[in-house]
């Protein structure tokens, strides 16, 4: 018995293979973005996601933000004033701001969402970044002034940092805290129009913005995890732009007639988090480890040469960099420092190393290519993979290894935000517990002059680096691939704002 | 039937709770405290033990279990350490995703398992059945997600005939109901949405389903030239029932049985496989939720997604068996 094959069922099938195709993204009026984390929930003062910021900064407004070039601007703040003891901060609101339900935005709303809510003991992120607001006072609507029990000299760059967007007293209270997550309400330059998790953000423009109005009617932001679908999608105009592609996947797209492509340094920086003991506690070892990795190569081999070699964790143009200090890359010199305290390539000194594996582009892979560099001066790693979650665990119970592969975020530049928290021994990011570094960097959170602020955490960080305490690596990139015609605005710390879009 | 049945479901409740018991107790192996992963990283080790106390953490293992497990029995799966709202709402929210790609990939894998068998069948002792065991072969030796690159490559990006991200066209708003998009959108009586999202069915259901259709088909081919060695068969030919009707009237009905079995064992499988795919055609399942959990130690998530895929197995199971007994008489009357 045979099957026929006919010519009809070939016409049939080729028929069926041209159905037409439901309308993909680009618009003159709006716009589809690939991006490959959905937010954690629609209380952006709930849990605390890098990568969601840029979005809730399109439906929320924060107190302060940043200019593009990350400097610390009026938003609905537009004076604030930080006392000289840091322990008081006075904030002029706009008078014209209003949420997307026409309420106007307050004072009040500044207090019940830094302060009222806080205090009212629900689980806020929030919470543990104002842990020392005692009071907020509410003089006007347009006047509102916080306290703290101590001096909180980075209370400005927290209001334009992680969780602080301003939430409406009146509907919240109304509504309660889960409806709020169904029907979220801000005061930014977009509505939540249709949210479906995991899956896709559908907003649409507030023509009652108070700012300067979008130029799209509707962003559109598809949930596309998988970094070869997301470069799939956008090769084949599903998207109109989307981020974090593989940097060669970035550079052969931004070759295809109508797409461009841009690697851009962000504030992201990838460094090697290091113990104080152990294996480790040989400042030789540790001084010959940092000089033995070239990032120059590590930079070229994973970022197309387009992340940054660092030697403070500060990246250039922040206010923490010092444009003199350079860490040298120079296997002789690991050479003769692991001789001296006696190791070399024939009798090599063995740590434990730690790396994510896809938490960041090329995460594993340069951890294996630093494993290699480490091993022709006579450092012999044992590479291990953990999952990022893992990472504080791992610290907390003193179970992370001689040196870990870290990435670290730090939107607003701050130094405190980089050196302190990253050489802090009291907070979980840091397995340097050295107690004689550790004090100077728990008391240099309390100086408040701005001058000696900035200057105080840059000795700590040229100390940190001399000593092998420290040893940053490459200054993160974000790839970004988008249709010619449509234009956006680059920002130092990777956001990506709807806002900004413009087809031209 | 009926008692068979419940049988099934007698016996399906200790293995749900073993899975339960055995998945609670070796994700507590993990190095990762659910107390600190719920909180931002810059809380203190304070923070961290208080949060340890509120969430139980601190009691002894055997009694964190029961805990949990009575408030599973009350409807109550806990709350996500990552999205911080019910994991009952997020698992039931991702569920008909999963279910609509699932059960679409498997009709694509029955009928492409049952034709393949049947041409398998058609053509023995031919020089094509060898072109095509080749073919099933080659089918089953890829993983799903390798297929699924290739189809977005080939079909989404080379041809660009067809959508592979999401389950709708981005114009297109989700209409309300039961999250099964095929079904909300004809209640609402749009074919345009009912279109998109079937278009965007078809990869991802394709992809899972084509690696599923070759066991199918093999099964159904040997128990085939089984069947069509039987004394029944030689009689109906000799009545002069046409070769065409006596296979798909007579002989199929009662090969069907073992391919039956084969669709149930792959099912579970094939609702497993769907993690994956998900992923890469950015389907909000509860393989996609399971991604996130995992990636963000979320236990409870965890737990409600292994126990939910451990459900789904049993409730095919239990569907398999009814067919059986539908299907074969003498099966009824033991």
């Amino acid at each position: 018995m045979q099957l026929p094959l006919s010519r009809r069922l070939l016409l049939a099938s080729a028929a069926g293979a041209s159905l037409p195709l439901p309308a993909l993204a680009a618009g003159q009026d709006s716009a589809t973005m690939g991006w490959p984390s959905d937010v954690p929930g629609w209380d952006p003062t709930l849990r605390f996601a890098p990568d969601a910021q840029g979005i809730y900064k399109m439906v929320f407004d924060q107190p302060l933000t940043q200019s593009p070039h990350l400097k610390l601007i009026a938003n609905v703040v537009t004076k604030w004033q930080l006392a000289p003891d840091g322990k008081t901060l006075d904030l002029e609101l706009r008078p014209d701001v209003t949420f997307h339900d026409g309420a106007k935005m307050t004072s009040e709303d500044i207090r019940y969402t830094f302060f009222e809510r806080v205090k009212s003991g629900e689980n806020l992120d929030i919470s543990k970044s104002f842990r020392t607001l005692v009071g907020v006072d509410t003089p006007s609507p347009t006047h509102a002034v916080m306290h703290f029990s101590q001096a909180f000299p980075t209370a400005p760059v927290w209001l334009a940092f992680l969780g602080s967007f301003v939430l409406p007293k009146e509907y919240l209270s109304k509504v309660g805290a889960a409806e709020f997550q169904k029907k979220p309400i801000g005061s930014g330059p977009f509505k939540l129009a249709e949210y479906e998790i995991n899956a896709r953000i559908v907003l649409e423009r507030n023509d009652k913005y108070w700012g300067p109005k979008p130029a799209l009617r509707r962003i559109t932001i598809e949930i596309i995890k998988d970094p070869s679908a997301r470069v799939a999608a956008i090769q084949s105009g599903q998207l109109d732009l989307t981020v974090n592609v593989p940097v060669r996947e970035a550079q052969r797209l931004g070759h295809i007639p109508g797409l461009a492509s841009e690697l851009d340094p962000i504030t992201r920086i990838i460094l090697l988090q290091v113990r104080n003991d152990r294996n480790f506690s040989d400042e030789n070892v540790r001084l010959a480890a940092h000089h033995a990795i070239d990032k120059a190569a590590l930079s070229k081999a994973f970022y197309g040469g387009a992340a940054v070699p660092l030697s403070l964790p500060a990246p250039p143009g922040s206010p923490g960099y010092v444009p003199g200090f350079h860490f040298a890359y120079d296997p002789k010199l690991a050479m003769q420092l692991l001789a001296k305290s006696g190791y070399g390539p024939k009798n090599p000194i063995k740590i434990g190393f730690d790396t994510t594996n896809g938490q960041f582009p090329s995460d594993y892979d340069m951890a294996r290519a630093i494993a290699a560099m480490w091993k022709k001066v006579g450092i012999e790693a044992d590479l291990k993979v953990i999952e990022y979650a893992q990472y504080f665990e791992l610290n907390r119970g003193d179970k992370l290894p001689e040196a870990t592969l870290y990435s670290f975020d730090n939107a607003t530049g701050d130094p405190e935000i980089y050196a302190g928290y990253l050489l802090n021994p009291h907070l979980p990011f840091s397995p340097w517990k050295d107690p004689v570094l550790g004090k100077r960097v728990v008391a240099q959170f309390t100086v408040t002059n701005e001058a000696e602020r900035i200057a105080g955490w840059k000795k700590i960080e040229e100390d940190a680096v001399n000593m092998g305490a420290c040893m940053p690596l490459l200054q993160s990139v974000i790839t970004l691939v988008r249709k010619k015609n449509l234009s956006y605005t680059r920002y130092g710390n990777g956001w990506v704002l709807g806002q900004t879009f413009r087809w031209t | 039937m009926l008692r068979t049945l419940a049988w099934r479901a007698a016996v399906a409740l200790p293995t749900l709770l073993v899975v339960s018991a055995l998945m609670f107790m070796a994700l507590r192996l993990l190095p990762v405290d659910p107390a600190a992963m719920s909180l931002p990283p810059n809380a203190t080790n304070a923070d961290i033990a208080a949060m340890r106390h509120t969430m139980g953490l601190d009691k002894p293992l055997p009694v964190q279990y029961v805990i949990w497990l009575d408030q599973v029995l009350h409807g109550n799966f806990g709350q996500s350490i990552h999205f911080r709202r019910s994991v009952a709402g997020l698992v039931a929210n991702a569920l008909p995703a999963t279910i609509e790609l699932a059960g679409s990939a498997m009709v694509i894998a029955f009928i492409l398992g049952v034709g393949g068998g049947l041409l398998l069948f058609a053509l023995r002792g031919r020089r094509s059945e060898l072109a095509l065991e080749t073919a099933t072969t080659l089918a089953m030796s890829l993983p799903e997600f390798l297929w699924g690159l290739l189809f977005i490559f080939v079909f989404g990006v080379a041809l660009n005939w067809l959508p592979f991200t999401g389950r709708l066209a981005p114009s297109l708003p989700q209409p309300p109901g039961t999250g099964f998009l095929l079904i909300d959108s004809l209640r609402a009586g749009r074919i345009d949405i009912f279109w998109s999202a079937l278009l965007h069915l078809i990869l991802p259901a394709s992809a899972l389903g084509i690696a599923f259709a070759p066991p199918i088909a093999r099964v159904l081919r040997a128990s085939l030239l089984a069947t069509w060695e039987q004394d029944y068969i030689r009689q109906a030919r000799l009545r002069g029932i046409s070769e065409t009707r006596l296979l798909l009237a007579h002989a199929l009905r009662n090969a069907a049985l073992p391919s039956l079995t084969m669709v149930g064992v792959q099912f579970g499988f094939l609702f497993g496989g769907s993690l994956l795919i998900e992923v890469i055609f950015a389907d909000p399942g509860i393989g996609n939720l399971m991604v996130d959990a995992v990636r963000n130690a979320d236990l409870p998530v965890i737990q409600a997604v292994g126990l939910t895929y451990c459900v789904v197995v049993l409730v095919i199971n239990a569907v398999v068996d009814a067919l059986y007994m539908v299907l074969d008489p003498r099966l009824r009357r033991a």
